[in-house]
């Protein structure tokens, strides 16, 4: 998957871009739909064994579906503060602190989420989703995960960035 | 007004930081810069907060080059807006102990000054960097199954 570079498209208006947005932190659905590629693609990057709602979502109907049925079926959002937001061309990111109440028990749960995405024709025809994962995931398990049987850290057990 | 970033600069950074290539690294990063990485850091140390050009550079010169060989990015995305740049990036890279190949996507959100880094924001999918770290799966326990739902069907488990 790659959102590829697209400099010979044509450029989508800072406002329009700013719209789609509103409606998509807004989980306006109806609204949101009205931007969406008939091919759209949909990446949300996490575990789906844990975060359900994470994984590629191809077309337009299976978006809506994501935001409408099986996220709203995880989590109901109470607030997105937008910390970034950036535009360019056909293509924008976004950084946002999401923050919202799990349907199963109630528990509030906040983390962030950088959003990558591209238009093409005037519509959403691709999203990337990115977020800190581990966080999440112990967030929405409601503990620590145990890594104490994680190799030593002071030789190289160390990624990068 | 703030200075516009271009291309070549965040190009020239990528660059000197993957190398990495200090003496060039040093010339992109402000003395000020605050670098906060976003993520688990009893599993991945890097993550945290780095404020000033010494411990970034530390970062990418001393850290980085005892954890990873041939390190390779693929950027998918770059989006530049007046001094700030978001790049959102695929690695690859053999981690030095033993060999394994690691990937993972990441996000950099970048602030410039005087055409030099002043702020970076790193998002990380950690889970699954954490997971290929450590060498195994993490532990699933308590996992979500939202109320009246049965469990992902296999239509459901669209793989990255």
């Amino acid at each position: 998957m790659t959102l590829k570079p697209d400099a010979s498209g044509p450029v989508v208006d800072r406002a329009f871009i700013e719209a789609y947005f509103n409606a998509f932190a807004a989980r306006d659905t109806e609204v949101f739909a009205q931007y969406l590629h008939d091919d759209v693609r949909w990446t949300i990057s996490g575990p789906i064994d844990v975060i359900p709602y994470c994984g590629v979502h191809h077309g337009k109907a299976a978006v809506i579906d994501v935001m409408a049925r099986r996220a709203r079926n995880v989590l109901g959002i109470t607030h997105i503060a937008r910390e970034q937001f950036l535009v360019q061309g056909n293509q924008g990111a976004a950084l946002t602190r999401l923050t919202a109440q799990l349907r199963a028990d109630g528990r509030t749960i906040s983390y962030r989420i950088a959003n990558f995405f591209r238009f093409l024709d005037g519509k959403l025809i691709e999203n990337v989703s990115l977020m800190d994962s581990f966080d999440a995931a112990e967030q929405v398990l409601g503990h620590v995960i145990d890594v104490d049987d994680a190799p030593p850290l002071a030789n190289g057990n160390i990624a990068l960035l | 007004m703030p200075d516009t970033v271009t291309k070549e600069v965040v190009d020239a950074f990528y660059d000197a930081f993957v190398k990495p290539d200090g003496e060039k690294l040093a010339a992109l990063v402000h003395d000020d810069v605050r670098w906060t990485t976003r993520g688990p850091i009893d599993v991945l140390r890097f993550c945290g907060t780095h404020h000033g050009k010494a411990q970034v550079l530390e970062l990418a010169t001393k850290t980085l080059p005892t954890v990873f060989t041939d390190i390779k990015l693929v950027r998918e995305s770059l989006v530049i807006d007046g001094d700030r740049a978001a790049a959102l990036n695929f690695q690859t890279a053999q981690r030095r102990a033993d060999g394994r190949v690691i990937t993972y996507r990441f996000a950099h959100f970048f602030r410039f000054m005087d055409g030099k880094v002043i702020e970076t924001t790193t998002i990380i999918d950690t889970f699954n960097a954490a997971e290929q770290v450590l060498g195994h799966a993490l532990p699933r326990d308590g996992a979500l199954t939202p109320p009246g739902a049965t469990p992902p069907a296999l239509d459901d488990l669209v793989f990255l």
